[in-house]
């Protein structure tokens, strides 16, 4: 039973790092908390929904088509972000807010609000070695959530665009006067972000029903999740997502599943009461 | 504590309103009044003004708290908190709901000293994001702990307003939606005067004083901290006394629905749209916005029609920050906050 939650712990928290590194980079790079990231996610899930169900697509090509959508959702939506006047951090949220509340109702309106649920059958199958077992859903979402989260790691600490996203992050007046156009890299976060929310919706549809007022879980784990590891660092994140994973696949074992929603806000809120600056990071 | 001639300014500027915005709400006001014979005891239109009268004193309850700069995301926790704490003690207790309903304002007043102490010590974003999630933690409990509250199924034929008896007079809430419709205004009214006082007082001074600099505020004497969980603890305790209203109004509740998001967007929403700094304004915000929702928004698009209020709170923030009544108020040139640069949300 033991190494049965470590794996669904583990296969899970690689997802939530994953779901968290969109919200952590945008948050990052531009200072905006995005409340409608939760949203988003749901909203690339609902359409990966669509092409699969409806147009009977395969289910891979459902994410080139998700991320497209949610590039065109996120840039509009960096747009209205750009137009924040000070304090930006608690306007962001504000703002979010409001988007995150359209994007549920419009999705209300585009899907209707029945459960929904990507259902392949082989990825319940599974694979049994030495007593322990793993279904190829888990395996498939630990390794495609480990493949993006290195592809990442590569572009932000091997090319010169990460440096100059990492530069960002660290300090934006220093990094402007380095010469680095610290607007078009809020534009690129907003991308990349939106390319991570694209690949984490489908996956996401596929372990979690769909139903427009979700996002919200997703939200709190999120931000949990940034908060605990500071910005800008790969590592905190990766090991918060997998604590986070970890702590809800124990809550759901011992207290049950129903008190599986409380993990975030009590994780977050312990945080926030300790250490309201992180734990990796020096600075938030 | 608090600079005397600063006091003697701020109540001269406050008489020196212009005649304009006091027209406006005594209009209102008899309009509110006179509504129930304007339409002819419609009970459809009562009814969504009852609402509407109901959630104007939730975002006026916000906005105790909302006058000191801090946004609350988690108002949802106390109007269920007080929800549920009314339903139960009037099923399981066998109380009068009139004397459950400031019972259970007592409790969620002890739910917001809970969530003072945990976010207090936080400012600006990381606390709106401690108060969204604090949501979760009494709905999760609601939801579990079946033996008190029944679980996730929620309460179904919760008592209403019990009819009263004055004299000769006979007021049937069971039956008469007029009657609870006055109830509902008469507790708008009280609440609106109470706020009316509260941000005229030294307290109110001090949040204010809080908002635009706290620093500076501390450095005159103002406990910052203890301010704010005070007025935390008044926004509380009204947020509490207004779920425990709806809960006998409505007569049935879950735990998704009154520890939803939409019960923690609302008050902030209105208040934002109507002026976080003013007085009415969250009320008439709430007047204006509800009635437009359910009249016209609702029949046209029945699924996704509250896609409005994210639309009026994106096009506040980005367009009026300092809400209608706020901006009208500067206009005429009287406002609560002195500092143009301040009243950005």
């Amino acid at each position: 039973m033991w190494t049965t939650v470590l794996i669904s712990g583990i296969s899970l928290g690689s997802f939530y790092t994953l779901i968290a590194l969109g919200f952590a980079l945008i948050f990052g790079v531009t200072r905006n908390f995005n409340l409608a990231h939760g949203e988003l996610l749901v909203l690339a899930g609902y359409v990966a929904y669509w092409l699969w169900k409806v147009c009977a697509l395969p289910f891979v090509c459902t994410f080139p088509i998700a991320i497209l959508v949610l590039l065109l959702v996120c840039l509009g939506l960096q747009r209205l972000f750009a137009r924040l006047s000070e304090p930006l951090e608690l306007n962001s949220i504000v703002l979010s807010f409001g988007v995150a509340i359209v994007i549920q109702n419009s999705m209300l309106f585009l899907f209707s609000g029945n459960y929904r649920l990507i259902r392949i059958p082989s990825l319940n199958q599974g694979i049994r070695f030495h007593g322990f077992y793993m279904s190829y859903g888990q395996l498939t979402l630990l390794l495609l959530s480990l493949i993006i989260i290195f592809l990442l790691y590569i572009i932000m600490h091997r090319t010169y665009l990460g440096k100059a996203l990492r530069a960002t992050i660290q300090d934006k007046e220093a990094a402007a006067l380095a010469g680095i156009n610290v607007a078009v890299m809020g534009t690129l976060a907003f991308c990349l972000g939106a390319v991570l929310i694209g690949l984490a919706g489908p996956l996401y549809g596929c372990i979690h029903y769909l139903y427009p007022s979700t996002g919200r879980e997703a939200t709190l784990l999120a931000i949990t999740i940034t908060i605990f590891a500071g910005v800008g660092r790969l590592s905190g994140i990766i090991l918060a997502g997998w604590i986070f994973g970890l702590a809800e696949s124990f809550t759901v074992i011992f207290c049950g599943s129903s008190w599986r929603e409380m993990v975030a806000a009590v994780l977050l809120l312990t945080l926030l009461a300790f250490k309201p600056h992180g734990i990796l990071g020096e600075k938030l | 504590m608090i600079n005397s001639s600063s006091i003697k300014n701020f109540r001269y500027g406050l008489s020196k309103r212009l005649k304009l915005d006091k027209v406006v709400l005594l209009m209102a006001l008899f309009f509110l009044l006179l509504l129930p014979v304007l339409v002819r005891h419609n009970d459809y239109i009562l009814q969504v003004f009852t609402h509407a009268l109901l959630l104007a004193t939730l975002a006026l309850a916000w906005n105790i708290l909302g006058v000191s700069g801090s946004i609350s995301l988690g108002h949802a926790a106390f109007f269920g908190a007080g929800a549920y704490a009314s339903a139960l003690l009037s099923l399981d207790s066998g109380l009068s709901v009139w004397l459950t309903i400031p019972l259970a304002g007592f409790i969620t007043t002890g739910l917001g000293f809970i969530m003072g102490l945990i976010c207090m010590r936080l400012r600006g974003a990381y606390f709106a994001l401690a108060t969204l999630a604090f949501i979760e933690i009494p709905r999760v409990v609601t939801d579990n702990w079946d033996g008190l509250t029944r679980g996730s199924l929620g309460l179904v034929g919760l008592p209403g307003f019990p009819s009263l008896h004055l004299g000769s007079w006979h007021i049937d809430f069971y039956s008469s939606i007029t009657a609870s419709y006055y109830l509902v205004f008469v507790y708008s009214l009280v609440l609106l005067g109470l706020v009316g006082f509260i941000f005229r007082s030294n307290l109110g001074l001090a949040l204010q004083a809080i908002r635009e600099e706290e620093v500076a505020a501390e450095a005159v004497g103002i406990q910052a901290n203890s301010f704010r969980l005070l007025s935390m603890l008044l926004s509380a305790f009204f947020t509490g006394i207004s779920g425990a209203c709806y809960a006998h109004l409505v007569r049935y509740i879950n735990p998704g629905l009154v520890y939803g998001l939409h019960f923690s967007a609302i008050p902030m929403i209105f208040a934002i749209c109507g002026g976080r700094f003013t007085i009415t304004g969250p009320a008439l915000a709430a007047l204006i916005i509800y009635p437009l929702d359910q009249f016209i928004f609702h029949p046209l698009i029945p699924a996704g029609h509250e896609f409005l209020y994210g639309a009026v709170l994106i096009f506040a923030v980005l367009f009026m920050p300092a809400g209608f009544w706020g901006r009208m108020q500067r206009n005429t040139g009287v406002v609560l906050s002195t500092k143009p640069s301040s009243s950005v949300v």
